[in-house]
């Protein structure tokens, strides 16, 4: 069973994207052996109020829900943020979130970020962060959004010890403290594999010794990129089939279990035996 | 009159056309275009020998400068990544850490080249890089890595512009020598940092219209910044090749390429992003004569004018 941590559906702003409706994502995932994917709205990136993409994505995933996870994009400065998570979590059964502290304009560490990371956890949300959206050498003349430094992650980390942290598109970890063993952060984030590599430097085998297999986890970035590289990175990855098995989807599955019950325990016990029924 | 180290391209060659040669790898090749690609699946490793037809030639890929304490234990990782890739040969340059690079600098880059293709065996071949701003010395260092080498082609970094005239002579002796010319590139709607002199697409096709008998290959599609940009600048410069190495795996680089340039325009290459530029050619919407063309075709080509 494969599932992709970081998928999207919708238009972007900068870019055409192709694959992006559920059926024309479904069908690429079919193509390339992809179980399920956790998908928020490539639209909420640019929007100021992210909550219509995300009613557009939860109205779009619906009749999919098997395969196509629907993660909220919440933007915790703007107004009616609460109201938002709530409406998306509790009404819409979006299942965790994605934040852009640089498009949205705040930081990791204001403390409405912090607040809505509290409430989201509450909810047994995990908290998904995209490193970068689109590669720097490429962004359009309108906007010179940076990437999210990792320090700002390592201080997340550090001050959300309960919140579950999926981190996308990103790299460099095995030079930083969220690539070693002995850094002292809580082990609450896992390591999307979509930049890292599996020859030559290794990365990912890096973080696998370092780290443990349980917290390095399958994402492809799909439909804004071709999903066959990070394939190949798992083909060729010097692992055992059991630990690939974990990478590829054991592990994001876990990250979709509630860590406390709430209203949506039972649904979620109920998607997990889907899951081992797949 | 060429030494026997000239052997290397002629008996690569040689070897290549008598085989049928090699494989479009597993990770490679597809038996129908497009979303059917990853039903290729094998262990890695396996080969397709029922596909066989040219070998997988990477047009982009670096070997480790000697300032590096492990450069030999580096350069034998990129031939282990490509064996588990399924890619059989490697185009490959060193360049100087520090930029401008001095002659004695890109002297030193070649001869380690030229030791380390005879170290790994024909597994690799070589560009020789030189500074355009190094007039003679540059020349001869290109003649004498062609000719007494068995380079295949000259790199070029971003020194200088590609279209300023002091690059001229130097795509005029690749003319002469029958090479083509690898050229660094990118085009930012951001400066790109530490980058003044980057050449992009649209200057090599007015460079590829200055010397229509040159072949140019423009680098790194995938690293190379707004790759839509670059496409549709090389559109009308039917002797600019478009490498598609890089880091970027944006979905459709590669079909946009290959609709708008055509697949005989196309160089795999990976420029050290291994499993990048091995699943960016798998995911293209290609047929499987046009991948063989990508994967390596058209770079036996680009060799073969040499003869």
């Amino acid at each position: 069973m494969i599932v992709d941590t970081n998928a999207y559906l919708g238009h972007f702003a900068f870019r055409q994207l192709r694959h992006n409706t559920p059926d024309a994502l479904l069908e690429l995932m079919d193509a390339k052996g992809i179980d399920r994917a956790m998908v928020s709205s490539a639209d909420a990136v640019t929007y100021r109020n992210t909550q219509p993409a995300n009613e557009e994505l939860a109205a779009a995933t619906k009749p999919h829900r098997d395969r196509l996870i629907p993660f909220a994009v919440v933007n915790p400065f703007y107004a009616g943020w609460k109201d938002d998570l709530a409406i998306c979590h509790d009404e819409l059964g979006v299942q965790g979130l994605r934040l852009y502290p640089k498009w949205h304009n705040y930081a990791l560490s204001d403390q409405c970020c912090l607040d809505l990371i509290r409430q989201a956890t509450e909810r047994g949300m995990p908290i998904s962060i995209p490193i970068r959206v689109a590669d720097y050498r490429q962004r359009s003349w309108l906007v010179d959004v940076p990437d999210v430094p990792l320090g700002e992650i390592i201080d997340l980390v550090k001050a959300c010890p309960e919140a579950r942290f999926l981190l996308l598109n990103g790299a460099g970890y095995t030079g930083s403290p969220l690539g070693k063993p002995d850094s002292g952060l809580p082990a609450n984030y896992w390591i999307e594999i979509s930049r890292l590599s599996a020859v030559l430097a290794d990365e990912i085998g890096q973080l696998i010794s370092r780290l443990g297999p349980e917290r390095v986890v399958f994402g492809s970035g799909m439909p804004f990129k071709y999903p066959d590289p990070v394939l190949v990175k798992l083909e060729v990855l010097d692992a055992p089939p059991e630990v690939k098995e974990q990478i590829r989807g054991t592990n994001a599955a876990g990250l979709l279990q509630p860590l406390t019950p709430t209203r949506s325990a039972s649904e979620g016990g109920e998607r997990q035996a889907k899951l081992a029924n797949r | 009159m060429p030494s026997s180290r000239s052997v290397t391209r002629r008996r690569f060659l040689g070897a290549s056309a008598a085989a049928g040669a090699a494989l479009a790898g597993s990770y490679l090749g597809s038996s129908s275009p497009g979303l059917k690609a990853a039903e290729t699946k094998a262990a890695p490793g396996a080969e397709t020998p029922s596909r066989k037809a040219v070998p997988v030639i990477d047009c982009h890929a670096h070997l480790t400068h000697h300032s590096a304490a492990n450069y030999d234990q580096r350069d034998r990782q990129l031939i282990e990544a490509a064996d588990k890739l399924g890619i059989d040969r490697l185009c490959c340059s060193i360049l100087t850490p520090k930029k401008p690079a001095t002659a004695e600098g890109f002297r030193e880059c070649n001869a380690w080249l030229a030791e380390a293709i005879e170290r790994l065996g024909d597994r690799v071949l070589g560009y020789c890089y030189v500074n355009p701003d190094c007039g003679r010395d540059a020349l001869d260092e290109i003649r004498r890595c062609v000719e007494d080498r068995g380079f295949i082609g000259v790199k070029l970094y971003n020194e200088h512009v590609c279209t300023e005239p002091i690059v001229y002579p130097i795509v005029e002796l690749a003319i002469e020598l029958r090479v083509p010319i690898l050229h660094h590139a990118g085009h930012g709607h951001h400066p790109i940092p530490g980058q003044p002199n980057i050449s992009d697409g649209g200057h090599l096709a007015e460079l590829g219209r200055r010397y229509p008998e040159a072949r140019l290959i423009c680098a790194h599609v995938g690293g190379g910044g707004d790759w839509e940009w670059t496409i549709k600048a090389l559109r009308h410069a039917p002797n600019v090749f478009l490498d598609t190495s890089g880091s970027v795996v944006d979905e459709g680089i590669v079909d946009m390429a290959a609709q708008v340039l055509g697949p005989d325009r196309l160089l795999f290459g990976c420029d050290m992003s291994m499993t990048a530029g091995v699943g960016k050619i798998r995911a293209a919407r290609l047929s499987p004569e046009d991948r063989q063309k990508v994967l390596g075709g058209n770079m036996m080509r680009l060799l073969q004018m040499r003869g």
